[in-house]
């Protein structure tokens, strides 16, 4: 199905991709259930279209549901940490609260980047009660004033809340006025929590309005060497790794600024770390620009990082570079990762990520030998935007690595963790989210906090990985200690359901 | 079972300014159901959160997360349970959903009183959330409910959202004699304050060694909800915050003729916490023996290691702050400006109280400001937008010296560019890991003194 950048509002990923946030069994019943399975989706519809199968994946839910993240949250991450650009959430106050989580991590990310460190530009149009009964356009208008006198800044970006849309704002018009008035983009995010259920809605939200508003149309020289790659604030592995095949990197989008978003339709392909990430904005870019987008699995492990290579180096024209570059990597790597699996040997793993992130640093943990026999995802897409199978990760992760027992799709429900672990007892889980470490570590088991997310990337992603496993697992003398001592919040009677998903279960029968 | 939720305050009193003030850059409070940590501040109490699917986390990982890293506490974080309403709840109504999640929530959560919070989707769509609650209420399950929609107010609001819908739906009538010795104590706001685990227990230690018995009511010194059930039966409540906590302790006065006494002043160093021990003996007519022995004795130890301290500051060679400034909520505001004035002779530059206190407490907070010492009167500001927080920090005199600022994480490209030294003592202080650590009493003044001085020294080579 197309990306259609002509109306201000995202498309939900449910209703673009069929995306779940529950479900339970193996990772291969779930391939097979999913409009992906690898290789059947040409033309995959959101009804069976094209003959392709239906995105429709039977969904668990439950009446007990914990706290989430929303899709403002993620435009944060992405339009909030545009360098020279400000964004303004209109919303009551307490939406501004994520000001002080991606203030952390956009100025720890630019420390990291080597760019100069200052605090994010937000600003909360601080709706009150009574501008719940008169509106909120006028405090907007002047909050997107404040903005341009204070920071003069590239673009403006003004993320809605759930609070807006209910009122009804018109947000739309006034960006289009302020625009008008002041130069700059002034472009729409629209991003109310409740609109779709799971936050990665967000990224394409925010992607959504960069598409529309910054992104030059039309390109007036085209950047043969330059790569766009999606990211968040991890470090900067891709420079080295495309300077050996000659390529020039553009990182999208927190850290970026207005200019290296707007020329993203001047480069010669777009990559990703993550396609639950990168689907949305890469295959726009391929649509709208014909930037192509490398299909081809994310780069981790032996095979995904050969083949996300190979096909970058096809695309760009630099086959020869990129073979070259794959044998001194094999060469260069596979010795360690000899020795890491030794020492690596009996230890058991468990991944709880993001979807597609997931796929591969099960495939990297299981390159180095740790057992993985357990993992939770957050969300599923059934399909990516492209709809290309050679980006079905999963797929990949099945036919290189074999299948994985306990898959588990859960929207960060904590109360199923203890259970899910119960199942696999693993010896250390990574994570990037917050709410599910703290648990893990009050029953004794470490956590690899995977803040950057570029740690286990590429060949050395693999090494990189095989030794924070070796130095979490001397964590475990703390956690055993602590698992001692602290009482979970949950019934004893919860804690001994050996079903993580019972509640769900007996509501559906 | 009136709910003395949220007041909502008329529009002609919440402003005078144009609509242009009221955007604020770099927030320094979140919004009513922040107060969820407020609940989950006490000892095996859980927050049920009706809102949408990022409220609970937003709040979490900003007032506790990157402020101090403090940790979620027995049940909350960011993970409470929450009906992550969503299109269906805005459009139908979210109240069978709202009653679905209790009652589940009975099933998997071991907890002795369940809070219910609102945000904005419920209390904009008018769900009736009070007979949802009312229902279990009757039942006789633990559970009771405040309004805390974010455009109703922000966290410190909240705050006495949270604890007057205890007092109100879950506190029995009590009409017996009371015990003179016993009182509950209402100070900072828990988890919003970076160090308020440990200073409540410095205040519970000093309220202690004079003879009381403290209900300290939030943090790990809290009996929990038994300490909540034994309010009424304290001899008075004692508000140690310049306005926070007012409107609970006339509400116990209503209820149940319960008195009051409010010292706005958070004692720091051994000056104000004498006075401050002298004046709750007093209230409490307590034997002055007792207190003053225990104030000698903790003076003894505080005036040693003072002593200790003062080779350093009379001969340090490498240039030591004389002017200060402070950016933060009333309550620490006052206790700093108040304790590095009198005690350490630092001139204050420029006192920004950043949290919005309702306009009918301002009076009393500029009054507090203008006595600090004898010889020193400091006009307060009440600014609550960082841009402007920022530019009046840049525009105050700091002489000669580079300066030392009081602040959060938000002041840290500020103080670069003006080459003094930062002490992050409040929300959000992002670059602080805090556990135990206090500044107030007699113990956090000693702390204080670490960090103030060793932050200048560290930046000397």
């Amino acid at each position: 199905m197309a990306i259609n950048l002509k109306t201000p509002t995202v498309e939900t990923r449910e209703q673009r991709l069929g995306t779940i946030i529950g479900w339970d069994g193996t990772a291969s019943a779930l391939a097979e259930e999913s409009a992906f399975s690898r290789g059947d989706c040409g033309g995959c519809g959101p009804s069976g279209r094209g003959g392709g199968k239906a995105r429709r994946v039977c969904e668990l839910t439950g009446p007990f549901t914990q706290g989430s993240v929303c899709s403002e949250q993620m435009v944060e991450t992405q339009a909030g940490n545009v360098r020279d650009a400000v964004l303004i959430q209109h919303s009551p106050i307490g939406c501004g609260a994520g000001q002080v989580v991606y203030n952390q991590r956009f100025r720890n990310g630019c420390k990291a980047r080597g760019l100069p460190v200052r605090n994010v530009r937000f600003i909360s149009t601080n709706l009150r009660e009574r501008d719940m009964v008169y509106g909120g356009a006028d405090k907007l208008d002047a909050a997107i004033r404040a903005a341009f006198e204070r920071h003069k800044p590239a673009a403006i970006f003004i993320a809605t809340s759930c609070a807006s849309g209910i009122i009804g704002d018109d947000v739309d018009s006034v960006a289009r006025h302020a625009e008008a008035k002041l130069g700059v983009p002034v472009i729409p995010v629209h991003c109310e929590g409740f609109k779709s259920k799971h936050w990665s809605t967000g990224f394409d939200a925010a992607q959504h309005g960069v598409l529309r508003q910054i992104v030059r149309k039309t390109p007036a020289k085209k950047q043969d060497d330059l790569v766009n790659v999606i990211n968040l604030w991890g470090s900067d592995v891709f420079t080295p790794m495309l300077k050996e095949l000659g390529l020039r990197v553009n990182y999208v989008m927190p850290l970026s600024s207005v200019e290296e978003l707007a020329q993203m339709s001047e480069a010669a392909a777009t990559v990703s770390f993550c396609y639950t990430l990168g689907s949305y904005l890469g295959t726009a870019l391929e649509q709208e620009f014909g930037v192509p987008q490398i299909k081809a699995p994310q780069p981790y492990g032996f095979p995904g990082t050969d083949a996300l290579l190979r096909e970058l180096g096809r695309v760009t024209g630099r086959e020869d570079r990129a073979e070259a570059y794959i044998a001194q990597e094999h060469a260069r790597v596979k010795p360690k990762i000899a020795a890491l699996r030794e020492k690596l040997r009996g230890v058991k793993g468990y991944v709880a990520t993001g979807s597609a992130y997931s796929h591969g640093l099960i495939e990297v943990l299981r390159e180095l030998g740790v057992e993985v026999d357990g993992s939770l995802v957050f969300h599923h897409d059934p399909v990516y935007d492209s709809e290309d199978p050679k980006q079905d990760s999963l797929a990949h992760l099945l036919e290189n690595y074999g299948d994985v027992d306990f898959f588990t799709v859960g929207n960060r429900q904590q109360f199923q963790f203890y259970n899910l672990l119960q199942r696999v007892n693993p010896d250390f889980i990574i994570i990037r989210h917050n709410g599910l470490a703290p648990l893990a570590a009050r029953v004794g088991i470490p956590a690899i906090p995977l803040g950057d997310e570029h740690h286990a990337l590429g060949y050395q992603g693999m090494i990189n990985l095989g030794e924070s496993v070796l130095a979490v697992l001397r964590h475990r003398k703390f956690h055993q200690d602590i698992a001692r001592h602290v009482r979970l919040p949950y019934k004893t009677s919860w804690l001994r359901e050996k079903d993580p998903f019972a509640l769900a279960r007996a509501q559906a029968s | 079972m009136a709910l003395l939720a949220l007041k909502p305050r008329a529009a002609a009193e919440t402003k005078p300014e144009a609509a242009e003030a009221t955007h604020i850059e770099l927030v320094r409070y979140v919004c009513a159901i922040g107060a969820m940590q407020s609940a989950a501040a006490i000892p095996r109490v859980v927050p049920i959160t009706h809102c949408g699917p990022g409220c609970a986390d937003k709040q979490y990982m900003n007032i506790a997360f990157y402020n101090g890293y403090q940790s979620a506490g027995y049940g909350g974080g960011p993970v409470v349970p929450s009906t992550n309403a969503s299109q269906r709840e805005v459009i139908f109504g979210g109240a069978d959903r709202l009653r679905e999640l209790i009652e589940s929530s009975l099933k998997v959560i071991d907890s002795d009183l369940f809070v219910v919070l609102t945000g904005c989707i419920p209390d904009l769509v008018g769900d009736d959330v009070g007979s949802v609650v009312r229902d279990f209420q009757k039942r006789g399950v633990p559970i009771v409910y405040a309004e805390t929609g974010g455009f109703r107010g922000n966290n410190f609001t909240g705050h006495e959202a949270v604890t007057q819908a205890i007092i109100e739906q879950y506190l029995e009538p009590w009409d017996g004699t009371r015990e003179a010795k016993t009182v509950n104590l209402w100070s900072l706001l828990p988890y919003h304050n970076t160090f308020w685990r440990g200073d409540l227990e410095e205040i519970k230690r000093l309220l202690t060694g004079i003879g009381l018995k403290v209900n300290v009511l939030f943090g790990p010194d809290s009996a929990g909800v038994s300490e909540w059930g034994d309010i009424p039966k304290a001899g008075f409540n004692l508000v140690l915050t310049p306005w926070l906590n007012l409107s609970t302790a006339k509400l116990l006065q209503e209820k149940y003729d319960q008195p009051f006494l409010h010292i706005p002043v958070l004692p720091i160093g051994a000056r104000q916490s004498a006075a401050f021990l002298r004046e709750v003996a007093a209230f409490a007519k307590l034997p002055k023996k007792r207190v003053e022995a225990f104030i000698e004795a903790e003076e003894l130890r505080y005036y040693n290691y003072i002593d200790g301290f003062t080779d350093f500051y009379s001969e340090y060679w490498w240039g030591l702050p004389a002017k200060f400034a402070v950016a933060g909520d009333s309550a620490y505001n006052l206790a700093l400006t108040k304790f590095l004035v009198t005690q350490l002779g630092l001139i204050p530059a420029k006192q920004i109280v950043t949290e919005d206190p309702p306009l009918e407490y301002r009076d009393a907070i500029r009054d507090e400001f203008r006595r600090i010492d004898h010889d020193v009167s400091v006009e307060v500001e009440f600014i609550e937008d960082s841009y402007l927080i920022h530019q009046s920090l840049r525009a105050a005199d700091f002489g000669q010296k580079p300066p030392i600022i009081f602040g959060t994480t938000w002041e840290r490209d500020l103080v670069k560019e003006m080459k003094g030294s930062l002490v992050e003592v409040g929300f959000p202080a992002s670059y602080e890991v805090v556990l135990s650590r206090s500044y107030v009493g007699y113990r956090g003044a000693l702390a204080l003194l670490e960090r103030i001085y060793s932050t200048v020294v560290s930046h000397s080579a």
